[in-house]
């Protein structure tokens, strides 16, 4: 059983196809998040769940009730906003207590029901402030709050931190993850952001102009992204130039590497991505000059170009491991293609 | 010393405006006050006769006049029936226009000017259309309440609009409707209460508008208050302009206090909507014309 399920969602917006049949389904008390560039569709997506807006085509349904044309007020989902979405003229408590009152819950449960609430996104002693009182971070956590307090049966978040300093960010995206596993709320959660998915996520829908390019755990999204899209788009890559020697294996400048099965031809001209802590630095490999060493914390990166197929390359070495590298420094490279993705060049 | 003259010298001007346009608008209303109020022939109300002989004698004369009560109840309940239409129509419009339309917002805009452009007596005309169809809604004096929410149109229409752009409105609506809460609920509960300031200066300009209209009325034989005050000047001048200064004071202190009261519980100081400004010193102006 799916909680929230999408079947061939089709939506444009006169010649502008802003999903091209989306297929994906929610698994009770998951957390899949929409990721993707500006424009690919991931508020579109949400809106059609939500009933903003209504599909073209396909249908959305939750826990297998379809409810593609009910209207919004009737479907019970939460939602949280890009942009801050607190009714100005009433306070924290009463901005939380807004969707219980027009769902006629006792009051008693209700003032019940809020102090829950306050205490769940840690705001108890801002309960009488207005909005314009509070912080933008702390505007997102009674948004939250408010979403959940009518127990809706599904979550929507609408990139809800990017309005965010960094450090905010974080803490904020934590204790988001915190409070979803908390309530064991089914949750779609949309964002550009590739870290924030990763960190977030028991699965990564990710997306590209209106169409879903790879649905995977975190991991697998990272380490066996399924096309150069997703490789690209999440963390990031280095292209070396090589040529299929079979489907399991690419040359680059004379040497062999075996990499995933992939859909090339024999002898064709690819495109080889890999991340950057696929390369390390050994004693027989492709040599190449450091351009460049900047000290990461855990890591360092470090640049280095190669001589054979003159490509610059940024390289993952472990804590303590460059600190004699300078820039200049001759130095030999191998490659790891075993999580490489290869695209036709 | 140069900066603090130049900054002195920039305040000055808009002083000397402001005090320009203060006696613009209060010599008039003074020199009306003193004819309305003092029993000194028109010739010699100079500075010499300026604290002499104040007397209540003609507003006391209008208030006993048998067909001033009706009038001001007529007007009084066309100005709340017109209040009510206004923000009834005019809300969900300007909202919907908003969200679904937002192109053609400029359109919208420009027609609602449009009974600014098109004299009364020609609106009236309008009437041969639906008098066949209409006539017992035209036996009723309340059928000027759709003449006056149209004329109102340009100030009452603006003066919402700008309240709509000041707000986040998709979102809140959004916000609003994913709580569970119909487009009734929405209206009344959140959008009226953030647009508290422009709708309490819609209200302000439609009742401007209904208690300075005389066009409309007297063509219609209805017997509306300034339809009143324009004969009940023949018949005594000092009262009637008496009354006009009372009507004056009067809507503006009723809607200083409206506006006190409904200030937004958080206090929080609200920009004055530079638009919605405008709207209330014409329709004000307006006003000190019709009297
Ligand atoms: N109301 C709308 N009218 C016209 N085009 C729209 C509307 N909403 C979204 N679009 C278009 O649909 C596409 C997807 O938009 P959206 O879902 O907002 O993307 P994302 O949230 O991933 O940035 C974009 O090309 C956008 O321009
Ligand atoms: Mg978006």
């Amino acid at each position: 059983m799916t909680a929230l399920e999408f079947k061939s969602v089709r939506k444009t917006f006169g010649t502008n196809v802003a999903l091209e049949g989306l297929d994906l389904g929610v698994m009770p008390g998951e957390l899949i998040t929409l990721l993707g560039p500006s424009g690919c569709g991931k508020t579109t997506a949400l809106r059609i769940a939500a009933g903003f807006e209504f599909a073209d085509s396909g249908t959305v349904s939750v826990s297998d009730v379809d409810i593609s044309s009910t209207a919004a007020h009737k479907r019970n989902m939460g939602m949280v906003f890009q942009s801050y979405s607190l009714f100005p003229n009433l306070t924290v408590a009463l901005n939380i207590d807004f969707g219980l009152r027009t769902r006629k819950v006792a009051s008693a449960d209700r003032a019940r029901r809020v102090d829950e609430m306050l205490e769940l996104v840690e705001l108890g002693r801002f309960r009488d402030r207005y909005p314009h009182q509070l912080s933008g971070g702390q505007q997102q956590r009674v948004a939250l709050a408010r979403a959940l307090a009518v127990q809706p049966q599904v979550l929507l978040l609408d990139e809800p931190l990017s309005a965010l300093d960094a450090k905010v960010r974080t803490t904020l995206r934590d204790e988001i993850r915190r409070i979803q596993t908390e309530v064991g709320i089914t949750t779609l959660f949309v964002t550009h952001d590739q870290e924030e998915a990763l960190a977030i996520s028991d699965r990564v829908c990710v997306m590209s102009q209106g169409r879903i390019e790879q649905l995977g755990t975190p991991t697998e999204v990272y380490r066996r992204p399924s096309t150069a899209f997703v490789a690209r788009f999440v963390g990031s890559m280095n292209e070396l130039e090589g040529t299929v020697v079979d489907f399991r294996n690419v040359s680059i400048s004379g040497r062999t590497v075996a990499v995933p099965a992939h859909g090339q031809a024999d002898g064709t001209d690819v495109k080889v991505l890999v991340r950057p802590e696929d390369l390390t630095l050994v004693d027989d490999g492709f040599p190449g000059t450091v351009t460049s060493v900047t000290f990461q914390g855990a890591t360092t990166l470090v640049g280095v170009r190669l001589d054979v197929i003159d490509r610059l390359v940024s390289i993952d070495v472990g804590q303590g491991d460059a600190d004699h590298l300078g820039i200049g420094d001759r130095v030999q490279v191998a490659l790891n293609g075993g999580n490489a993705v290869c695209e036709a060049a | 010393m140069a900066a603090v003259n130049s900054r002195r010298g920039s305040r000055l001007l808009p002083t000397v405006v402001l005090i320009a346009a203060a006696v613009f608008f209060i010599m008039p209303l003074v020199a009306i006050a003193r004819f309305g109020f003092q029993n000194v022939p028109t010739v010699l109300l100079g500075w010499s006769s300026l604290f002499k002989k104040w007397t209540l004698d003609g507003i006391t004369g209008a208030f006993r006049d048998r067909n001033f009560g009706p009038a001001l109840g007529l007007s009084v309940k066309l100005a709340i029936g017109t209040v009510f239409g206004t923000i009834g129509l005019l809300l969900p419009t300007a909202v919907w226009v908003h969200l679904k339309l937002p192109k053609a917002r400029g359109l919208v805009e420009f027609m609602t000017v449009l009974p600014y452009m098109v004299p009364g007596i020609a609106l009236v005309a309008g009437i041969k259309v639906i008098q066949p169809h209409a006539r017992w809604f035209l036996n009723s004096p309340y059928s000027l309440i759709p003449y006056y929410v149209v004329l109102a149109l340009p100030f009452t229409y603006r003066s919402i609009d700008a309240g709509l752009r000041s707000i986040d409105l998709r979102t809140l609506v959004d916000a609003s409707r994913s709580l569970g809460a119909g487009w009734g609920t929405t209206l009344r509960r959140v959008l009226m209460p953030n647009l508290r300031t422009s709708l309490v200066s819609a209200t302000f300009l439609t009742v401007a508008v209904v208690l300075g209209e005389f066009t409309i009325s007297s063509i219609l034989l209805r017997k509306t208050l300034p339809v009143f005050q324009a004969t009940y000047r023949s018949s005594s001048p000092r009262g009637a302009y008496a009354l006009s200064v009372l009507f004056l004071l009067g809507t503006t202190a009723v809607f200083a206090v409206l506006s006190l009261l409904t200030r937004p519980k958080s206090a929080r100081v609200k920009k004055i909507d530079p638009v919605v400004a405008a709207v209330t010193d014409e329709a004000l102006a307006t006003q000190g014309l019709a009297t």
